[in-house]
């Protein structure tokens, strides 16, 4: 018998303690590999394509060491099917719960869709750099959000909202190919009431019930007043609509460091390894998804 | 670094201590090739060989691997627990010690430390054995034809007997027990300078040295070249394959037949495979050849260099062989040798 047969192979558990004698980051440490069971709260039909889901974290360690940023992702989870990347649609400020909001646009967002309440996925993250909210603080801020872009930012529209007096004047302008896939419609239309929002809604093609705006995410930028030394500018939506958006931001005087925008990807991993969502020299897991115009343009590829 | 040398005659002892406590993978001959494999005997290995079809990155991270097993009906994960051999790569190169390396900057990271990969290595005691380049290794461009960390012991050829330089304590204990170390004399030092600067002096001269490399990646970004080079991609992936510093990975879920449990598995990607970079609902960020080569070939020549202050190429030329499309960083090399040409007419 060769000697090397007396090695025998040895099965090594990633947790070298007993899970109960740890926090909840350091579980979370341990394997971020291991997506944690999380059971859906509420769903709620925003359009015929798109659902708001929303998530409690089950084991209470991880739930209070869940603390995300509005930007982020999380890798959610329904084992046989795989694992997708979504970004957080809620506030940080809404503690305990995380809502995404999710189009069905392939096999596993299919698979998503027909779950019901009470049923347990999994989730792992927060992964990614998000906006810098606290730098935004004392400025005004112009959100830009195109289509399926409006999840990530009603992550940081909410932040605000919820910390209002914390921020200047706030403009959001939001656009959707037709009314029926405006997302969040009851929200956004309270909202066209209230002094401390300036709202455009944009449609590109309107049905007889629209009462807003009609045209691209750049139309409302000829009317709106800005204080470019003092605002910084969101930028989410398809690739196509970077460019032009960003292109108006320029022109209204925002400084380059001063516009943020939050790329897609499809990260796989979520940290720094998989590659699946490299651009250029950056990972968009690790170093973005939100990036601001003067970092994007340094990556080759990236718009 | 500790350094001792000792008689090649010593070499088989040295083996057989290390299977005691671990399997011994090594260079073997298979048909007209040389692979790394698990061997059972001294005799087994060659240690003058030129290349490996492949590195030994697939005992760090296995071309398949299970991170874990669930099931599907509970959404519960089950177990975790990883295969881990103890094991002795015995007479790596110095490139793959390189590859190696690296692969730690982007595994053994600080932030997100993988677990699995970790495991691996640290079970693992590295051997490297000097060598001579062949037309196609292009090491020495990166620096990378010398390892200056990253194995337990690396065994310098002075003729006949072996300059060994000497990191860990575990390669320490055995190699003093299986073999008579002894201080190096001042001829066998200056012997390991010969050896050396003959390694040196023994590279391909026709292929370009442009340190400047990074640079013109970028400087050259939308150069008709890469639709050229590009153009010619088969979509085959053998370049990640083969390549020691290739670490692209995808997540995926295996069902058992029954439907209910199943593993959720690693597996080897590359950025050349035309689905790397889809998105949900269809669309391709990378959707033609020539984007893909050239985004590969600028991670490995100038993304990972600004990220991490070195290469991530570590010339190898295991590519240059491995790829029927001529595509590798040679070809490159040559193109920004050709534009250097062309602008001093």
């Amino acid at each position: 018998m060769p000697i090397s047969c007396a090695v025998s192979t040895v099965r090594v558990h990633p947790f070298h303690e007993p899970p109960e004698r740890r926090t909840g980051a350091q579980l979370m440490a341990a394997n971020p590999y291991r997506p944690w069971p999380a059971r859906i709260t509420s769903i709620t039909d925003l359009t015929a394509y798109e659902k708001l889901f929303e998530f409690r974290l089950i084991d209470d360690r991880i739930r209070e060491a869940f603390h995300h940023e509005p930007g982020q992702f999380v890798e959610l989870s329904i084992f046989g099917v795989g694992e997708a990347p979504i970004s957080i649609s809620s506030s940080p400020t809404k503690r305990g719960f995380i809502e995404l909001c999710v189009r069905r646009a392939g096999r596993f967002t299919e698979a998503l869709h027909k779950l019901q309440c009470g049923d347990i996925v999994g989730i792992r993250g927060p992964f990614g750099r998000g906006f810098p909210v606290d730098s935004m603080k004392g400025h005004d801020i112009l959100l830009v959000a195109g289509g399926l872009g409006i999840a990530p930012l009603r992550s940081l529209i909410n932040n605000i909202h919820d910390e209002r007096s914390e921020f200047g004047k706030v403009t959001i302008i939001y656009g959707s190919r037709s009314p029926s896939e405006v997302m969040f419609r009851s929200q956004f239309e309270m909202w066209k009431h209230r002094k401390d929002f300036e709202l455009h809604l944009t449609v590109d093609h309107p049905d007889p019930t629209w009462d807003g705006e009609v045209g691209v995410v750049t139309v409302p930028f000829s009317g709106l007043e800005i204080d470019p030394g003092n605002t910084f500018g969101a930028v989410c939506g398809p690739p196509v609509m970077y460019r032009f958006v960003i292109d108006e931001m320029r022109k209204k005087g925002i400084e380059y460091d001063h516009i943020y925008c939050s790329f897609e990807r499809h990260m796989k991993c979520g940290m720094g390894k998989c590659g699946h969502c490299q651009i250029g020299h950056q990972y968009v897991c690790i170093d973005g998804p939100v990036f601001n115009y003067w970092e994007a343009k340094n990556i080759q590829g990236s718009m | 670094m500790l350094y001792r040398v000792i008689e090649a005659s010593e070499l088989p002892a040295l083996v057989s201590a290390f299977m005691e406590s671990y399997e011994v993978v090594a260079p073997v001959k298979r048909g007209a090739v040389y692979r790394f494999e698990a061997v059972s005997s001294f005799d087994e290995i060659e240690l003058d060989y030129d290349r490996t079809v492949a590195s030994p990155k697939k005992y760090f991270l296995p071309p398949d691997e299970t991170l874990m097993t669930f099931d599907a009906r509970s959404n519960e994960v089950t177990d975790f627990a990883a295969e881990i051999t103890p094991r002795v790569i015995f007479g790596a190169h110095a490139c793959d010690i390189n590859a190696l390396n690296r692969l730690d900057v982007v595994f053994k990271d600080g932030r997100y430390p993988d677990p699995y990969y970790v495991a691996r290595r640290e079970a693992t005691l590295i051997v490297g054995i000097s060598c001579m380049p062949t037309d196609t290794c292009f090491c020495h461009l990166w620096g990378s034809d010398e390892a200056r960390f990253g194995y337990d012991l690396f065994l310098q050829d002075i003729g006949g007997k072996y300059l060994v330089s000497i990191s860990s304590v575990d390669a320490a204990n055995i190699l003093e027990a299986a073999c008579s170390p002894r201080e190096a004399t001042d001829a066998e030092r200056i012997e390991f300078r010969h050896a050396t600067r003959r390694r040196q002096a023994a590279f391909n001269p026709d292929i370009p040295n442009i340190q400047e490399v990074a640079m013109l990646m970028d400087a050259f970004h939308g150069d008709p070249f890469w639709d050229e080079l590009g153009g010619r991609c088969l979509s085959c992936t053998a370049c990640s394959a083969v390549c020691p510093t290739c670490f692209c990975f995808d997540i995926r879920d295996t069902l058992d037949p029954d439907g209910e449990t199943g593993r959720r598995e690693r597996v080897w990607d590359a950025c050349t495979a035309p689905q790397f970079a889809q998105v949900a609902g269809g669309h391709n960020f990378r959707s033609t050849g020539a984007v893909r080569v050239r985004h590969r070939m600028y991670h490995k020549l100038n993304g990972f260099l600004a990220t991490h202050d070195r290469m991530l190429c570590v010339g190898c030329g295991r590519c240059v062989i491995a790829c029927k499309a001529n595509i590798n960083p040679i070809e490159v090399l040559k193109f920004f040798e050709r534009k250097g040409a062309a602008d001093a007419d």
